[in-house]
């Protein structure tokens, strides 16, 4: 009687490999596929989020431009001024010393050369000097 | 069969239909991206695709000082409105009303009845509301209310230079003023979205189709300096209430380039509230109304005898007591005296003594300088609604034309005109054309415009224009009639004008234009100035009612714009005022 060959008979694959490679290429491919997708959507929703918020800070800067041009009116200053009791008025004509560009002064009546150096050393113009 | 032939047949079936499954979904896949019937695609694309206008804003209006402060720019608003059906399906009509009547101002009994009806699905509550209120509202979550973005124009300064700047309509597009001539650049290019959204109605950014990026309105920055135009409106508008003028108009012009520094008109307006002004307060008297000038054209004739050799400044006239007859008509003069030289004529107003010298210069050669100045003619500022002025052509000229058009009778012009002639003679004798807009700047930088001093043409020889000069400082000064225009240690150059209205087809006895156009310093001019009033009273005369303020405005500005006074310049004579002291 012929011994049973119970070694276990090599039997071949029963799906072809090519179509499991394609398989998982597919699967891959997918998967990266999502991937980007859920990427690029949290990137727009970013972007999103940002353009709002540009256009947010824009009309505030405008706003804010828009109440900074109020408040540096020349009749609000002068309001503001009037509010606070400051009384501002143009120098007369002599009380203004000019200085030139070659360094000379000209002085304002009544402010004798003491003075004068020491205004042109100050390198401004002296306003209501009395 | 085996039972590992069996195993393995199953294995190969259930693999073949697993296949065939991913083969489907595969499928079905390719055919959702590429190749669905066209009908299907086009509704999918329409639902899921919008389009989406990126409004930009327009452009600012900015003065010409160093500051360069802000006159008009466009201001992010919110219009509210709500949809009746939900108001009306959940009974809610009444107490949104009484909700948002407490945040914002409208008409409740017509918000009410526009919220009643029940056919629509959109109705207004409130249109430019500013987005602080804008956002009380929002924090009240009243269900079938919503706002929508909207920009809205807005004029920080008020009624500041109202007529030059102009408004912008309800549309967005600028009705008058810069804001109508500069629209091309104000307005910008809006931008394009187009993109698809998601189940949510909200859009995916990786689907954008199209994005056409928007445009800002560039920027268009003045010559008119907004500290000057205050300076020059405060001293209009109390010397409107002092005199009760009916109207009044102010220019002020540097004189080597034609750059318009200050431009005041009133009656005025606010334009942020453009729709309460009305048409005479909407006009910009200061190029738009056309007057008969009166003394101060004396100017232009006695400058074009002067260049023509016709006349010396010591040539004498008989000046016949203040009353000649000339062509039947009678000429008379305010103040009368028997004989007078022509720098007298201009210093003391003479109207005989003007007649007398445009009869010597000839009608030809005198229709030739007003012309040359630019009478009947736009000098082609850039600000709509210029007008040219009425001014006959030589051929139809009665024989009594040029004596009456020496005195400012016959002929129209409008303050800029006026204030024209006078700066021609200050700058050498060559017109300028004036302008008011500088430059015009695009957002990113770019300028789009700039304008440069032009030079129109010689109306005058240089050393005419120099004579003048000194002849017009001596009205400014002891026994002229413009000594009220005088500034503390400047000479001042300029001419008094007290022009009778034409009410009816004659000259009015009450009616009066009264007018003072100057410039300062006469060493080395800077700036030219010209004030008129409309019917002011008691006081009618150019002296006394234009010529104070001049001079109070240019004290002003002399020292603003730190104007030097030349060397050894005489401090002005400056009459008290004085309402019996009249002049002519």
């Amino acid at each position: 009687m012929i011994k049973k060959n119970r070694k276990k008979t090599q039997t071949k694959f029963p799906v072809p490999i090519p179509l499991v490679a394609l398989v998982l290429v597919l699967a891959g491919l997918s998967l990266v596929y999502v991937c980007l997708q859920s990427r690029t959507e949290t990137l727009g929703r970013e972007i999103k989020l940002l353009e709002a918020s540009r256009d947010r800070l824009r009309d505030q800067l405008v706003r804010d431009q828009c109440e900074w041009a109020r408040l540096q009116s020349p009749s609000n200053l002068e309001q503001a001024l009037k509010q606070h009791g400051l009384v501002m008025t143009w120098p007369n004509r002599d009380q203004i010393v000019r200085i030139r560009y070659d360094g000379s002064l000209d002085t304002p009546r009544g402010l004798d050369s003491r003075q004068a150096s020491r205004v042109a050393r100050a390198d401004r113009i002296v306003m209501n000097v009395n | 069969m085996s039972t590992e032939t069996r195993g393995s047949t199953r294995f190969v079936i259930i693999v073949a239909l697993l296949g065939l499954a991913m083969v489907g979904l595969v499928i079905r896949l390719v055919v959702l991206h590429l190749g669905s019937p066209e009908q299907d695609r086009a509704t999918s694309a329409k639902t899921r695709t919008f389009k989406q206008t990126l409004t930009v804003p327009r452009g600012r209006i900015l003065d010409g000082s160093s500051s360069a402060g802000i006159l008009a720019l466009n201001v992010g608003v919110k219009d509210i409105w709500a949809d009746p059906s939900v108001l009306l399906a959940s009974n809610l009509v009444s107490r949104t009303v009484k909700s948002l009547s407490s945040l914002l101002e409208f008409d409740t009994a017509e918000v009410t009845e526009r919220l009643c009806r029940t056919n629509s699905r959109f109705a207004y509550i409130a249109r430019l509301v500013p987005d602080e209120k804008a956002d009380q509202v929002e924090i009240l979550k009243l269900p079938g209310v919503h706002m929508d973005d909207a920009s809205t124009r807005s004029y920080p300064q008020n009624s500041l230079l109202c007529q030059v700047l102009g408004f912008v309509n309800s549309d967005g597009v600028g009705s008058w003023g810069l804001e109508q001539l500069m629209e091309k650049y104000l307005k910008g290019s809006p931008g394009l979205i187009e993109s698809r959204l998601d189940g949510h109605r909200r859009e995916m950014m990786d689907r954008r189709i199209r994005e056409v990026p928007a445009k800002d309105g560039a920027d268009v920055i003045l010559t008119i300096d907004q500290n000057l135009q205050y300076i020059v409106e405060k001293a209009l508008d109390s010397a409107m209430e002092r005199n009760r003028a009916r109207a009044a108009f102010v220019i002020m012009q540097r004189i080597r380039t034609g750059e318009i520094l200050a431009m005041a008109s009133r009656p005025s307006f606010d334009p942020n509230r453009y729709r309460e002004a009305r048409d005479p307060q909407k006009i910009n008297r200061a190029i738009s109304h056309t007057y008969e000038p009166g003394s101060t054209f004396k100017v232009s004739v006695i400058a074009g005898a002067l260049d023509a050799g016709v006349v010396k400044p010591e040539t004498m006239f008989d000046t016949e007591n203040g009353r000649w007859l000339y062509q039947a008509k009678i000429l008379r003069d305010y103040h009368a005296y028997p004989r007078l030289n022509v720098a007298d004529i201009l210093k003391k107003s003479s109207n005989i003594g003007a007649a007398k010298i445009a009869i010597m210069l000839g009608n030809e050669r005198m229709d030739r300088y007003l012309r040359a100045f630019n009478v009947g003619g736009k000098l082609g500022i850039d600000l709509p609604g210029e007008e040219g002025g009425i001014y006959p052509a030589v051929a139809k000229w009665a024989p009594i034309s040029s004596s009456r058009i020496a005195i400012g009778q016959g002929v129209s012009v409008t303050g800029l005109q006026m204030l024209s002639i006078l700066c021609t003679i200050a700058n050498d004798g060559v017109v300028m054309k004036p302008y008011v807009i500088k430059q015009v700047v695009a957002a990113d930088g770019t300028v789009l415009l700039r304008r440069q001093p032009e030079a129109l043409r010689r109306a005058i020889r240089s050393d005419t224009a120099a004579l003048m000069s000194s002849l017009l400082a001596r009205v400014c000064e002891e026994g002229g009639t413009g000594t009220k225009a005088g500034v503390e240690g400047f000479r001042v150059a300029g001419k008094t004008g007290t022009a009778q209205k034409v009410i009816g087809g004659h000259y009015s006895e009450t009616d009066y234009m009264a007018s003072f156009v100057g410039f300062l310093p006469v060493e080395n001019p800077e700036i030219g100035m010209i004030v008129v009033f409309d019917e002011p009273q008691p006081l009618h005369t150019g002296g006394a009612v234009s010529a104070p303020v001049f001079g109070e405005i240019a004290e002003q500005v002399v020292r603003y714009l730190g104007i030097i006074p030349a060397e050894g310049s005489v401090p002005a004579h400056r009459a008290a005022p004085s309402a019996s002291n009249e002049t002519f």
